[in-house]
């Protein structure tokens, strides 16, 4: 059997296929920035260019110097400043983008330490670019379409790039028996193939390796410059001037020791759809398979023990775009009730659906659910969270479910002396037991805008309660949003009680935002107890009519 | 009467077999405690009730009509394991006096309704629900039928419900078993007429002197 299977190492070995972007750097930064010019670019870090494109080369721009030299090179330069989380990021889709092609996907981040060092004599090493990992071997027979294997190989290397260059990438692609060996053949730019790997490694410069600035420099003393010079050495020397870890890396590159690598996995999500017989034009009717679709998607919670914030339904008629009906639960949920009960009060609040053809349920992120509080093995300790009172979110979530997110609101104090500005509302999550009161249990819950949270743990509680007793007389119940104008004849009538009590400030907010009242307590007639204040800001010529006294809440 | 009388003195110590229904009430003492000594004692269950409706008519702001309620909402808010929901109030309920008074302004659940029928169902949700230890609602002008199943709700959750409303209700059934007109009277004080309670007669006005 002479075919070009045989030139392939092990017709049953793997074949492993690296993707690598030498630009990976340039092209997120071109996608977060876009700018249409092919002039001269870089990309930098901490001051000094990390990598030129082709016309900033041109102009002498190397990868190491500093920015201002780069500068002082070419006036018009484009400068990037690289984002390793973005690129992390980035090369996390592409590896999603390879599953497509296999079911063994892993990443490649260049591990060794290639920084620029300021007295280094030797010029600095290029950039290692990050890569995309593919086992190839099992897909060899769906993609090459009975092709034999060096073509079917060379048609999946072709479909792998046009997807790549498809996500606005230009990746370099190689394929080997090893994931190194793949690996520095894509980042040499030598479209290797397995028949000819062996030969075309030998030539592999070493900078294309992961090996580390010293040790590239201690080998280019040696006057070794090829990975084939390298290999032609005897691994026990090798092991005893080096560290080991050089040996034990040559030995997975040539494939004589295994290279286990973790393979990613896409995110799991729950889809799923119902198809109805007859058209459903009644909400009632929908109810059914909405129950099937909800305790399916409860047991697939349970079964990963998550649970999810956000159901998606999409009603679709038999042409024509669905509609699209969110449920948003205060916590994550991992209950078909709790599911379907809300999906009905979202339904009856829903405009007219028409008739329905087919019901699909998705989920927004599911998130894992913390586990069952544990009784009474151990005491809670002073810090730790009181544990949530079991179905208080449930009632947020009904009212929620018909009146709207923004019509369930807590209170919170902010630390500001302005009485607009002394309180806030807060989404309501959980809601603590109270023989441990305290707000430490939502850290991300911080003020969003005004001021900072108080602080309201047990002992703080307390505490606050009696520092704000102190205030207490002449701090109402009732707070209008805006204060009512007071007529001056009114105000003669008030018997006043407490005060002037000078509220000034907001030198930091917009103008009219800026207060200076006298507040009081007066009784009115009525012996209600009203909280007014006295407009004390200077008048203006065109506000002489302004009115002097406002009502600002009630004693209740 | 008096043949009831007769029997009443004659069985006296001997056992039950009738009894009045004031005698009765003496004995429970399950209520929420109203902080207004002479305002328990008025009341069944010696308190505010627990799992009941209590209405509140009054037609002015700033009488003392949440000062009558804020000693035991504290109390709740302290103990109790539960929401403090108002629905629909008709100004903000401001934090800072709220925590003066010792009420957990993390436990008030403020609920804004754009319809009647809105604000009655999240009054019959908040109340039946089980996790609210009160519920405080304005629902202004709401027939007998409505308050039923408020308070039907209310039994059902174990919650403390109170309905403010205007005076002028007080003619009106109601299904609420305990309700009190509200009178301003001058320094710090209210007036508390008993219009309705259970166990006993509509009583006199009680003199309150509200916390300040």
């Amino acid at each position: 059997m002479n075919t070009p299977c045989d030139q392939l190492p092990g017709a049953s070995g793997t074949i492993w296929l690296a993707a690598c972007f030498p630009a990976l750097g340039f092209e997120v930064g071109q996608s977060a920035a876009p700018s249409a010019t092919d002039g001269p670019a870089v990309l930098a870090e901490d001051g000094r260019v990390l990598q030129a494109n082709a016309a900033a080369r041109q102009a002498g721009i190397k990868a190491g110097i500093t920015l201002a030299a780069a500068h002082s090179l070419v006036a018009e330069l484009a400068c990037w400043q690289r984002d390793a989380a973005a690129e992390r990021q980035r090369l996390g889709q592409l590896g999603l983008a390879g599953y497509r092609y296999s079911s063994r996907v892993s990443l490649a981040w260049p591990t060794a330490d290639r920084r620029f060092k300021r007295r280094a004599r030797a010029a600095p090493a290029p950039m290692l670019p990050a890569a995309v990992l593919l086992e190839a071997r099992g897909s060899l027979r769906l993609f090459g379409q009975g092709q034999a294997d060096a073509a079917a190989l060379a048609a999946l290397l072709g479909k792998v790039a046009a997807r790549f260059r498809g996500l606005g990438h230009r990746p370099q692609l190689a394929a080997a028996a090893t994931p190194l060996a793949a690996l520095a053949l894509a980042r040499t730019g030598l479209e290797g193939l397995p028949g000819n790997a062996e030969a075309a490694l030998r030539q592999v410069p070493l900078a294309c390796l992961d090996l580390s600035a010293q040790q590239l420099e201690r080998l280019a003393n040696m006057g070794l410059r090829r990975l084939g010079q390298v290999l032609a050495l005897p691994a026990a020397e090798l092991g005893s001037r080096f560290q080991p870890s050089l040996v034990d890396y040559l030995h997975r590159l040539t494939g004589r020791k295994a290279d286990p690598r973790p393979h990613i996995e896409p995110p799991e999500r729950f889809r799923a759809s119902a198809q109805l017989l007859l058209a459903a034009v009644d909400s009632g009717t929908l109810l059914l398979p909405m129950r099937r679709l909800a305790e399916q998607l409860a047991r697939w919670l349970a079964a990963r023990r998550l649970g999810t914030s956000l159901l998606i339904w999409e009603l679709r008629p038999l042409a024509g775009p669905g509609t699209v009906l969110p449920v948003r639960f205060a916590a994550p949920t991992a209950d078909a009730a709790a599911f379907l009960d809300l999906s009905r009060l979202r339904l009856e609040s829903a405009p007219d659906l028409g008739e329905v053809a087919s019901i699909a349920l998705r989920t927004g992120p599911a998130t894992a659910m913390p586990l069952p509080p544990a009784a009474g093995l151990w005491e809670r300790l002073p810090g730790e969270a009181a544990p949530a009172v079991p179905g208080a979110v449930a009632l947020v979530d009904l009212l929620a479910a018909r009146l709207g997110g923004e019509a369930i609101h807590t209170l919170a104090l902010q630390a500001d002396h302005r009485p607009e500005h002394a309180w806030a509302h807060r989404p309501p999550r959980t809601l603590q037991s109270a023989t441990h009161p305290t707000g430490a249990a939502h850290p991300t819950d911080a003020a969003p805008s005004k001021g900072a949270a108080l602080p309201s743990s047990a002992g703080e509680f307390a505490m606050q309660t009696q520092r704000l007793s102190a205030l207490a007389c002449s701090r109402p119940l009732w707070l209008l949003p805006t204060p009512l104008p007071v007529a001056e004849r009114q105000a003669a009538a008030f018997e006043f009680l407490a005060g002037p009590e000078r509220i000034e400030t907001g030198w930091w907010d917009a103008a009219d935002l800026r207060q200076r009242r006298d507040y009081f307590v007066v009784a009115t007639p009525g012996q209600a107890h009203w909280w007014i204040f006295r407009d004390c800001r200077p008048r203006h010529g065109d506000e002489a009519h302004r009115t002097l006294w406002h009502l600002h809440g009630y004693f209740a | 009467m008096a043949a009831v009388e007769h029997l009443l003195r004659a069985q006296a110590g001997a056992g039950p077999g009738l009894w009045r229904a004031r005698e009765f009430a003496r004995r429970a003492s399950r209520g929420i405690a109203t902080g207004y000594a002479a305002l328990d004692a008025a009341l069944y269950e010696r308190g505010w009730p627990r799992g009941g409706l209590a209405e509140l008519l009054c037609d002015a702001h700033g009488i003392g009509e949440l000062r009558l309620l804020t000693p035991a909402l504290a109390a709740l808010s302290q103990q109790g394991d539960g929401w403090i929901a108002w629905v629909d109030p008709p100004f903000v309920p401001y934090a800072p006096a709220l925590q003066a008074a010792g009420v957990d302004p993390a436990k008030v659940l403020l609920v804004r309704t754009k319809s009647r029928s809105e604000q009655l169902w999240a009054l019959e949700q908040a109340l039946g629900h089980g996790t609210c230890c009160a519920v405080l609602g304005w629902p202004g002008e709401a027939n007998f039928a409505a308050l039923r199943r408020l308070l039907l709700a209310a039994r059902q959750g174990g919650a403390w419900g109170s309905l403010f409303r205007p005076a002028s209700a007080a003619g009106q059934a109601s299904a609420a078993e305990l309700r009190l007109r509200l009178i301003a009277k001058p320094n710090n004080c209210l007036q508390v007429a008993i219009v309705k309670r259970r166990g006993d007669w509509p009583a006199a006005a009680i003199d309150l002197c509200l916390a300040p």
